[in-house]
C-alpha cells in the first residue's frame, strides 16, 4: 500500500465524519472485500458473515467521528470488524460453526464459493476443497481472539504491530495468539496431507 | 516441543522477529531437528494458505448497508438544517443561515452575528426566531423543534 493510498483513505474517513455518503461508497468498495472475507473466517458461515459485514459497515459509518487521521484506516477500520465480531461472539449471538461436516464431498459448498483458476484442474480443486475444510475445523476449535489475530495475519497480510493494535492487545501477544493458530491449522494439514496420499495418487 | 525457540518459529517465518533474535533461530534451526521440522511445516502451512479459493463477498451487500444507513437516526442539527430549507430562498444562504443557528443553538456562540448579505441577513433573523423559540419554550426533543420549524414554515406561506 502506498502512501498515497493511506492518504486517500484518511481523506475518505474524514469526509464521512462529517457525513458525506459518497466518500463512505468509495471506502466501502474498497474494504468490502476483507470486511466480509474476515467475518465469514471468523463466524465459517455465509449467512452470518453477511450480517457481520453489514453491521460493521453501519458501525463504522456512526463511529466515523472517533477516527483520528494519525491512525492507518485499515487498522481502524479492522479494530471495529474485530470488536464487532468479539462482542457478538461474547454474547452468544453467533455460534461458530467451523465444521468439516457442513460441506460434504461432492456437493456444493454452502459455507464458501470457490473462485479461481482450479475448473481445469480437478486434482488441484479437490485438494482446495480439503484443504478448505481441514482450516475451517481449525478456525473453528480456536479461541475468538486467536481466529481474529490469525485471520488478519494469513488471509489480510496485516503486521503483527497492526493486529496488536486492531485487538487491543500487545505485540507479544499478537504473536503468541498467531503462534497457537497458525500451529493448530500446521497440525491438520498435517494429517491432511498424510491421510490424503493414497487418493491423491488414485487420482 | 518443550524447546525454548519453538514459540518464535511462526513470527520468524513471517519475517516479524527483531534482526538481533532472527539470527539466534537461523543458527537454532542448524542445531535443533525438532524446531527445524516444525519450521519447515509451518513454512508449508503459510504456503498452502495462499492456495485456499477467494472467498467472493455478496453483491448485495452495499445496498443493504446503506438501507441501513438511511434507517439511522438522523442527528438534530441534520434534521434542523433540511427542515429550514424550505423556509428560505437561496438554498446555500439557508445552509449558512442553518449554521449560524446550529452555532447559537451549540452554546455560547460568537459575540456578533456573522456578516451576510441584505437578504441572508432576512433569513438569519427569520431562523433566529427558531432559536428564540426554541430557548423560551424550553424545547428539547426533535420532534418539538420540528414542531416550531413547521411553524414558521406556515408563517412564511402566503
Ligand atoms: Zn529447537
Amino acid at each position: 500500500m502506498s502512501a498515497v493510498d493511506l492518504d486517500s483513505d484518511a481523506q475518505a474517513m474524514l469526509k464521512v465524519a462529517a457525513g458525506d455518503r459518497q466518500a463512505f461508497a468509495w471506502l466501502f468498495d474498497r474494504y468490502h472485500a476483507s470486511v466480509a472475507r474476515f467475518a465469514f473466517r471468523f463466524v465459517g458461515d455465509r449467512e452470518r458473515a453477511e450480517e457481520l459485514t453489514q453491521d460493521i459497515f453501519v458501525k463504522l459509518y456512526r463511529h466515523a467521528g472517533a477516527y483520528k487521521p494519525t491512525a492507518r484506516f485499515k487498522t481502524f477500520l479492522f479494530r471495529v470488524a474485530t470488536n464487532h465480531c468479539l462482542n457478538e461472539v461474547r454474547r452468544g449471538e453467533y455460534r461458530v460453526s467451523h465444521t468439516s461436516s457442513e460441506t460434504p464431498e461432492g456437493e456444493e459448498t454452502g459455507a464458501v464459493e470457490m473462485a479461481g483458476p482450479e475448473g481445469d484442474r480437478p486434482d488441484q480443486a479437490l485438494a482446495g476443497r480439503e484443504l478448505e475444510q481441514v482450516v475451517g475445523a481449525a478456525l473453528g476449535d480456536m479461541s475468538a481472539r486467536e481466529r481474529a489475530a490469525f485471520t488478519m495475519c494469513r488471509f489480510e497480510g496485516m503486521a503483527y504491530r497492526d493486529i496488536a493494535e486492531a485487538l487491543e492487545a500487545s505485540e507479544a501477544a499478537v504473536k503468541s495468539l498467531i503462534h497457537r493458530a497458525t500451529l493448530a491449522v500446521a497440525r491438520r494439514i498435517e494429517e491432511l496431507q498424510a491421510g490424503t496420499a493414497p487418493a491423491r495418487s488414485r487420482a | 516441543m518443550s524447546c525454548g525457540f519453538e514459540e518464535d518459529l511462526t513470527a520468524y517465518v513471517d519475517g516479524e522477529l527483531p534482526p538481533a533474535r532472527r539470527e539466534e533461530v537461523t543458527a537454532h534451526l542448524d542445531t535443533c531437528a525438532g524446531c527445524r521440522s516444525t519450521h519447515a511445516l509451518l513454512r508449508n502451512t503459510v504456503a498452502r494458505l495462499a492456495e485456499l479459493p477467494a472467498y467472493e463477498p455478496s453483491s448485495a451487500t452495499r445496498r443493504a448497508v446503506m438501507a441501513k444507513l438511511d434507517a439511522l437516526p438522523v442527528p438534530w442539527w441534520e434534521r434542523l438544517r433540511k427542515w429550514l430549507r424550505p423556509v428560505v430562498l437561496v438554498p446555500s444562504l439557508g445552509l449558512a443561515a442553518a449554521v449560524g443557528v446550529a452555532l447559537l443553538l451549540a452554546g455560547p456562540g460568537p459575540d456578533a452575528p456573522p456578516e451576510l448579505e441584505d437578504p441572508a441577513v432576512m433569513e438569519l433573523a427569520a431562523n433566529l426566531e427558531v432559536a428564540e423559540d426554541y430557548e423560551v419554550l424550553g424545547l428539547d426533543s426533535a420532534e418539538d423543534l420540528e414542531v416550531v420549524a413547521n411553524l414558521h414554515e406556515l408563517e412564511a406561506t402566503p
